[in-house]
């Protein structure tokens, strides 16, 4: 529990602002003219996020042992390279983390 | 009476792929939720509630590493903001859609059924849409509820490597943007990652506000530069 407040709270909070930018575009018109800077800034949005959804937590959350985490997304990020399936990148990047763990 | 490839049937159909590719990644994110000692509700609730990919792990990071209610709405909200601009384009594209089935819709809006319903290239149904996206939700959500349940098997060291799914998947994602939109993708997600460390580590920053600091700056920055293809609206 952060702060004492329930999970679902967060969870219905996260449902909220997902939904709500959802909604916008098909009750609202004008979201399908926006100024090409702006449409550029939506669609570069996810990979801005994956960077800063990616470091420092693949670092920190393994402690003293934190290039077993760089090791895995090293891996998963070869496979992505080579096209092989999201699965495969997972498995693999989970398979090379856990033998660098047991070093 | 609607042509075949716009029933609910071809929906189903042409949802498929994008269902039995969910179904992994949610089974990852069910795996992250019992890592972090979450229940099995609060996992389930989550994608039955959420529907999003980076949005919900994002938004069950935050959660579990104490992020105040704030933090976590502006930061899922500003992650999930490309829905404004697809939801868009199939709004522009559905036609005699009203009321409830609208709103459905609406929440059903993800990256996967924008990329395929947009390739269809045509007016679209209320069926057809119902359709692809019905079963891409049944994917996501029966994926959480195996990939948590099947975590519980594992030994402890394994548990700890499943950590690295989360950071997987996203590096998986980036080498994908890398291969369709060229090496500039790597240069935004490198800007995003050194400031995100910076403001956590050397600022001592929170983690929901350092991360929409430093997306919206990486962004900024990245969309200077015109990208190669604008999709067509």
């Amino acid at each position: 529990m952060s702060h004492g407040i329930p999970f679902f709270v967060f969870i219905i909070v996260s449902a909220v602002a997902t939904i709500v930018v959802r909604l916008i575009p098909y009750y609202l018109s004008g979201t399908d003219h926006m100024p090409p800077y702006l449409k550029r800034c939506m669609r570069l949005l996810p990979v801005a996020a994956i960077g800063a959804l990616i470091f420092p937590g693949v670092v920190t959350d393994f402690g003293t042992q934190w290039y077993a985490g760089i090791a895995g997304i090293l891996a998963a990020a070869l496979l992505g390279l080579k096209k092989l399936p999201m699965i495969a990148s997972i498995v693999t990047s989970i398979i090379v983390t856990y033998l660098v763990l047991l070093i | 009476m609607e042509s075949d490839e716009l029933s609910f049937l071809g929906g189903l159909r042409d949802g498929f792929p994008i269902c039995v590719g969910y179904f992994p990644t949610a089974m990852a994110f069910g795996l992250v939720c019992r890592n972090d000692s979450l229940k099995l509700w609060d996992a389930a609730l989550f994608s039955l509630t959420n529907f999003a990919g980076s949005g919900q792990f994002l938004a069950e990071s935050l959660l579990t590493s104490g992020a105040m209610i704030a933090e976590l709405a502006i930061s899922v909200f500003l992650v999930n903001l490309r829905y404004l601009f697809m939801g868009a384009v199939i709004n522009a594209n559905l036609t005699g859609v009203h009321g409830i089935r609208r709103f459905f819709i609406a929440f059903g809006t993800t990256d996967e059924v924008f990329s395929v319903s947009v390739l269809k290239g045509r007016l679209l149904t209320g069926s057809y849409m119902t359709g692809l996206q019905l079963i891409s939700y049944l994917g996501w959500c029966s994926g959480t509820i195996v990939g948590f349940l099947i975590g519980s098997l594992l030994p402890y060291e394994l548990q700890l490597a499943v950590g690295v799914t989360l950071y997987a998947m996203f590096s998986s994602l980036l080498s994908g943007a890398i291969l369709t939109d060229g090496p500039w993708m790597l240069v935004i997600a490198a800007v995003s990652a050194a400031t995100n460390s910076l403001l956590v580590r050397g600022v001592g920053l929170g983690t929901g506000w350092a991360f929409v600091i430093s997306m919206l700056s990486a962004t900024g920055i990245g969309a200077l530069r015109p990208t190669t293809e604008e999709i067509a609206s």
